[in-house]
C-alpha cells in the first residue's frame, strides 16, 4: 500500500490543530455576530436588535451547557431511532446482504490478491451505503417535522433547541452504529468464508531434490489447485516441511509418517488477513556529490511526491529510525520497500534496477551493506507485494562494511558527521556486526537505499520504507477501518441536521453533498489560499481575464492595483478558512490500511476521532443557532 | 371570582390568587411577511390583555380572525413583530416557562410512527420525568382520555378523535398550571365533546388557569369565565360571558305570582317613564348574537373596539 499523506506526531498535530480551530472558531463567531447585529438592526432598529443579540447570546449558554437535559435527549434519540425504523432503514442491511450475494459471485477468489478485492469492497460498500442513509435521514427529519408541524407539539415542551439538534444526530448516529455493527459481522464472515479453502497434497505429487553426490535432500513439488492457484512445498527427510506462499497467503502442511510416503494435509489460509504494524522513519536525501538535502530530484512530473536520486552516484535516501530495541525487535528487522523507478535508458526491461540497501550507525558512521536487491517497480500495481527485506540480529554475510560521514552544507562550509577525529576505523574490520551494539545509537539506527546502476533513478517518499514490528489483529483491524465509516458518517449527520435547520429537504441534501464534495478540495484550497499562483489570487487573475492581460507582466502600480491584491489577500483568507470548515472526509476512509493488511496506528485513529469532534461540535451548535433563529410555526 | 378556590382557601387568598396574572400581553402585534420580508396578513394587531390564574378565558373568533396566532405568540412559537407576551412573568420565548404550560394544537400534530402510550412517554421525557413516574401519569392519562384499549396501537391507525383525546392526554403530562386549548372540540363527537367541556370545569376546579379559543359559541359559552372576542385580529369585545350577554338598555323583570292587574300597573309604570315594553317573559339574548352584532358592527364601522386590559366583570 501506498500512504500519501503521514501525519504528523500527535503532540504536533494537536498543538496546530487546536490553534487553526480556535482561530476559526472566533473568526465564525465574529463573522456569525456582525451578520445578525447587521440584519437585525436594519429589521428592528439598533437598541432592540442590541438586547436581542444579548439575551441571544445569554440563552446560548443555558442553552448548550447549563440546561442540557439527559432524559430531554434520550428522549428526542429514541424518536430519531423510532423515525428511522419507518423509514425502513433496515432495508439498508438488506440492499447490503444483497450485494454481498452479488459479490460473492463476481469477485474472483482465484485473482492475484483476493483478500484485497473482497476488503475493499466490503468497506467500500458499506461506506457508500451509509453515507446516503446519513445523509437521507438527516436532511429530511427537521424539515419533515418542521412540514408535518409535529416539531410544534415538541418546542413547547422545555425541550432546548440544542437538545432538539443534539439528540437527531445522536439518535441517527446509533441508528448507524447498529447498522454499521451488523455489517461488519457480516463483511468478517463474509470475506473469511471468501478466502477458505485448502489443497491437498499427496506422495505422488513430491519429487526427489538430491546434492551433486545423488544424496537426498528432501522433496518438492506442488499442491492440488484451489481457487486458481497452487503451492510450491518443500518437505525435508525427517518431515519438517515449508509451504511457499501465494496469493498473499500461505497454509500449514502436517507430515504423518516419514516422506516421501507419508500423509500430508494442509491447514486452512494463512497470513491472507493481517494487519500489519509498521513503524515509519524520518526520510532525508543524500545527492550525488554526497551532501545531505531535503528533497531528492524532480524527474520532470511536477506532481509527483516521491523525491529520486541518481544511480551509480553517492546519492541515497536515509531514512532514521528511533526506538528501534532488541525487545520490539527480538529477531531483526522485517523491512518493506516501494520504490518508484524512473529509467533514463531502457536497459535491461526484463530485470530491475539494482539497489542497495545498508544500515548505518549515526553516531560512530559504520555502514554495513547487507543486501544488493533487484527492483521490483512498483511491484504492488502489478499486484503482487512490495520488496521485502530482512536484517537479521547478527549480520554475518555483509556486501560492503565502510564507515560513512554525512556531509550537510552549514554556516562554516561543509560539516562532516561524525567529525573525522572521532573516526574509528577499526569497527568497519571485523566480520560480524550485531545490529543492536554495532548498529544503533541509542535506539536510533539510519537504513540506506542507493541505486547501482547509472542513469537509472530511485523515487521514494518517507512512508515507502517501514519496518513491520509486529502483526495487530486481523478482525480489530476490520472494526477500525468501520470505525473510519462511522466517523465519516457522525460528520454527513451533523452537517445534514445542520444544514436542515434553515433549508429544505432536498436543498439541504444538496447542500450537504456539496459540503462532502468540497472536503476533497480541501487541500487543493489551501494550496489556492497559500500557494504561489501566477497572475495572482481570483481578483487579479479576474481583472487579467477581462483586460487580456498577460498573466506574467506586472500590474501597472496604482490605487487599482493595491486594492485588487487587497481584495486578493482577503479571498485568499475567505479560501483559506472555507477550505478548513469543510471536512476532509477522504481521509477517514481507512479501507486501503485494511484491504492491504496495515494496522490503523491508534495515533491515526485518535487524530481522526479528536477531529470528528472537533467538527461534529461546532457543526451542531450552528444548527442550534440558525434553528433557534427561525418560527418554527411559519 | 368564584369558581377558581380550590376549598377551603380564606376570603382573602381567594380575593389574592384570583388578580394573579398568569398571562399579559402589551400592544402584542403579528404581521406575517413572505421571504422577501414583504407583508403578507396583519393576523393581530396590538393585543392587550391579562388573564389571571385560575379562570376559563376564550378567545372566539371566526376563522382566520387571529387565534391560533395569539396561542402561538404565547406559546413562543412566533416571535411578535412589534409588543411583547410574558407567560408566568417571563417572556413567552422563555423556553423554561414550558415546564408549566400544557398545549393542545389546533390539528393534531403528534409522530404518526409512535404508539399511544410512547407519545406520551416521549413527551413526559421532554419534561424530564423520571421514567416511573411518566409511567403511571401515562397510565393514568390514557384512562382518562379512554385511550387505554389502544394505547400499543400506532397513531397511524388512530381515528380523528381518538388522536385528538391522546393530543389532549400529552397537553396534561407535566399536570400543567396553564393550559392552552386551541379549538379543543374539534374532531370529537358530541359524547366527547361534552367529555371535554367537564374535564376543563374540572381542571379549573383543581385551581389551573386554561386558554381556549374556538369559534364555536357554544363551547365558549359553556365553560368559559371570560371571552375575548377577536375579528380580524382585532379585540372586538372582553368580558365576562355573564356581563356580555347582559343587554344593558334592556331591563328583565322577572316576577313570580304577579297577577294581571300588577302586569297593568307595571306597564303603565313604563310608559309614564317614556319606555317601551317589548316582552315580558324570559332572557333570550345569547353568546351567538352577540357575536354575530360585533360582526355586523365591524363591517359597518371599521374602528376598533377594544377595552384594555382589565375586564369589567369584577
Ligand atoms: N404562517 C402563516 N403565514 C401567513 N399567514 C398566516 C399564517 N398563519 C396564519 N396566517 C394568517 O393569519 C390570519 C390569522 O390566522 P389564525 O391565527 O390561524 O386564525 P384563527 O386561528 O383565528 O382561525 C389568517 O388570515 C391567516 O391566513
Ligand atoms: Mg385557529
Amino acid at each position: 500500500m501506498v500512504i500519501e499523506k503521514v501525519l504528523p506526531p500527535f503532540w504536533t498535530w494537536f498543538v496546530q490543530a487546536a490553534l487553526v480551530w480556535v482561530a476559526l472558531i472566533v473568526v465564525v463567531c465574529v463573522f456569525g455576530l456582525l451578520l445578525a447585529s447587521f440584519v437585525l438592526t436594519v429589521e428592528r432598529g439598533f437598541k432592540r436588535a442590541a438586547v436581542s443579540i444579548g439575551r441571544a447570546i445569554v440563552e446560548a449558554f443555558t442553552d448548550l451547557i447549563g440546561a442540557i437535559s439527559f432524559r430531554r435527549i434520550s428522549g428526542l434519540v429514541f424518536l430519531a431511532i423510532k423515525e428511522s425504523i419507518r423509514r425502513r432503514v433496515l432495508a439498508v442491511f438488506a440492499l447490503f446482504i444483497l450485494l454481498l450475494l452479488f459479490a460473492g459471485w463476481y469477485i474472483d477468489p482465484a485473482s492475484t490478491n483476493p483478500s484485497v478485492l473482497y476488503l475493499n469492497f466490503v468497506l467500500s460498500s458499506t461506506g457508500y451505503l451509509i453515507i446516503l442513509l446519513a445523509l437521507f435521514l438527516s436532511c429530511y427529519s427537521l424539515p419533515n417535522d418542521i412540514r408535518n408541524r409535529t416539531i410544534q407539539t415538541v418546542v413547547t415542551k422545555p425541550v432546548r433547541i440544542s437538545e432538539i439538534v443534539f439528540g437527531r444526530v445522536a439518535g441517527f448516529a446509533l441508528v448507524g452504529t447498529v447498522l454499521l455493527l451488523l455489517m461488519c459481522g457480516v463483511s468478517y464472515l463474509f470475506v473469511i468464508s471468501g478466502l477458505s479453502h485448502t489443497h491437498t497434497l499427496s506422495s505422488e505429487n513430491l519429487s526427489a531434490m538430491t546434492d551433486p553426490q545423488g544424496i537426498v535432500e528432501g522433496y518438492t513439488g506442488f499442491t492440488s489447485t484451489v481457487h486458481g492457484h497452487k503451492h510450491r512445498v518443500y518437505v525435508d527427510p525427517d518431515g519438517k516441511a515449508r509451504v511457499e506462499m501465494r496469493h498473499g497467503h500461505v497454509h500449514r502442511l502436517e507430515v504423518s509418517g516419514i516422506p516421501p510416503d507419508a500423509k500430508y494435509s494442509l491447514g486452512p489460509a494463512e497470513e491472507a488477513l493481517l494487519a500489519r504494524v509498521v513503524v515509519y522513519g524520518d526520510l532525508q536525501f543524500r545527492d550525488r556529490d554526497g551532501v545531505d538535502t531535503k528533497e531528492g530530484l524532480n524527474v520532470g512530473d511536477e506532481w509527483t511526491y516521491r523525491g529520486y536520486i541518481q544511480g551509480g552516484s553517492p546519492a541515497a535516501f536515509i531514512w532514521t529510525f528511533a526506538g528501534i530495541t532488541p525487545r520490539r525487535f527480538p529477531d531483526g528487522l522485517p523491512l518493506e520497500l516501494n520504490l518508484g523507478v524512473f529509467r533514463t535508458h531502457k536497459g535491461n526491461i526484463e530485470k530491475g534496477v539494482l539497489g542497495s540497501i545498508a544500515v548505518r550507525n549515526p553516531r560512530t558512521g559504520l555502514t554495513v551493506e547487507t543486501e544488493i536487491f533487484e527492483s521490483k517497480e512498483f511491484a504492488l500495481n502489478q499486484g503482487v507485494s512490495t520488496n521485502q527485506f530482512f536484517i537479521p540480529r547478527l549480520i554475518t554475510k555483509a556486501s560492503s562494511v565502510q564507515i560513512i560521514q554525512r556531509k550537510r552544507i552549514g554556516p562554516q562550509g561543509v560539516e562532516l558527521d561524525p567529525p573525522s577525529e572521532t573516526l574509528d576505523h577499526q569497527l568497519a574490520k571485523k566480520q560480524e556486526f550485531d545490529l543492536f551494539e554495532d548498529l544503533t545509537d541509542n535506539g536510533k539506527l539510519e537504513i540506506w537505499i542507493r541505486c547501482l546502476e547509472p542513469g537509472q533513478y530511485f523515487g521514494a517518499a518517507k512512508p515507502d520504507l517501514y519496518l513491520r514490528a509486529r502483526d495487530g489483529y486481523f478482525a480489530l483491524n476490520l472494526l477500525k477501518g468501520f470505525l473510519g465509516i462511522w466517523l465519516q458518517m457522525t460528520i454527513v449527520l451533523a452537517y445534514g441536521v445542520m444544514l436542515s435547520t434553515f433549508l429544505s429537504a432536498p436543498v439541504a441534501l444538496i447542500a450537504t453533498l456539496g459540503v462532502m464534495i468540497g472536503g476533497l478540495f480541501r487541500d487543493f484550497m489551501t494550496q489556492l489560499a497559500f500557494g504561489q499562483t501566477w497572475g495572482g489570487g481570483p481578483f487579479e487573475s479576474f481583472y487579467r481575464l477581462i483586460t487580456q492581460e498577460n498573466v506574467m507582466t506586472q500590474l501597472e502600480p496604482g490605487l487599482g492595483t493595491t486594492l485588487l491584491k487587497m481584495a486578493d489577500v482577503g479571498a485568499r483568507g475567505f479560501l483559506y478558512a472555507a477550505a478548513n470548515v469543510l471536512p476532509p472526509l477522504g481521509e477517514f476512509g481507512w479501507s486501503n490500511f485494511v484491504a492491504y493488511g496495515f494496522d490503523i496506528p491508534g495515533e491515526v485513529v485518535l487524530i481522526r476521532l479528536l477531529q470528528t469532534v472537533a467538527i461534529v461540535l461546532p457543526v451542531c451548535v450552528a444548527g442550534y443557532f440558525f434553528l433557534k433563529a427561525r418560527e418554527v410555526a411559519e | 371570582m368564584s369558581t377558581s378556590v380550590l376549598p377551603g382557601t380564606s376570603a382573602e387568598t381567594k380575593l389574592e390568587t384570583t388578580r394573579d396574572v398568569v398571562v399579559e400581553t402589551r400592544n402584542l402585534t403579528k404581521v406575517y411577511r413572505d421571504f422577501w420580508g414583504r407583508q403578507k396578513v396583519r393576523a393581530l394587531k396590538a393585543l392587550d390583555l391579562s388573564i389571571f390564574r385560575g379562570e376559563i378565558f376564550g378567545l372566539l373568533g371566526p376563522n382566520g380572525s387571529g387565534k391560533t396566532t395569539t396561542m402561538k405568540l404565547l406559546l413562543g412559537l412566533l416571535f411578535p413583530t412589534e409588543g411583547e407576551a410574558l407567560v408566568f412573568g417571563k417572556p413567552a420565548t422563555d423556553v423554561s416557562k414550558n415546564e408549566r404550560i400544557g398545549y393542545l394544537p389546533e390539528e393534531t400534530y403528534l409522530y404518526r410512527f409512535l404508539t399511544g402510550e410512547e407519545t406520551l412517554d416521549f413527551y413526559g421525557r421532554l419534561f424530564n420525568i423520571p421514567a416511573a413516574v411518566r409511567r403511571q401519569r401515562s397510565a393514568e392519562l390514557l384512562e382518562l382520555v379512554g385511550l387505554t384499549a389502544a394505547r400499543k396501537r400506532q397513531l397511524r391507525e388512530y381515528s380523528k378523535g381518538m388522536a385528538r383525546r391522546l393530543g389532549l392526554a400529552q397537553a396534561l403530562i407535566n399536570d400543567p398550571d396553564l393550559i392552552l386549548l386551541d379549538e379543543p372540540t374539534t374532531g370529537l363527537d358530541p359524547i366527547g365533546t361534552r367529555a371535554m367541556k367537564d374535564l376543563i370545569l374540572q381542571l379549573r376546579d383543581r385551581g389551573k388557569t386554561i386558554i381556549m379559543c374556538s369559534h364555536l359559541l357554544a363551547d365558549v359559552q359553556d365553560v368559559c369565565d371570560r371571552v375575548g372576542i377577536l375579528y380580524q385580529g382585532e379585540l372586538k369585545e372582553l368580558g365576562r360571558v355573564d356581563s356580555l350577554l347582559k343587554i344593558r338598555d334592556v331591563t328583565e323583570i322577572r316576577v313570580a305570582g304577579l297577577p294581571p292587574v300588577a302586569l297593568e300597573e307595571i306597564k303603565g309604570v313604563v310608559e309614564r317613564h317614556n319606555g317601551q315594553v317589548q316582552f315580558i317573559g324570559n332572557p333570550t339574548t345569547t353568546l351567538e348574537e352577540l357575536f354575530l352584532n360585533i360582526v355586523a358592527e365591524s363591517e359597518a364601522h371599521p374602528g376598533r373596539r377594544v377595552r384594555g386590559g382589565v375586564s369589567d366583570g369584577h
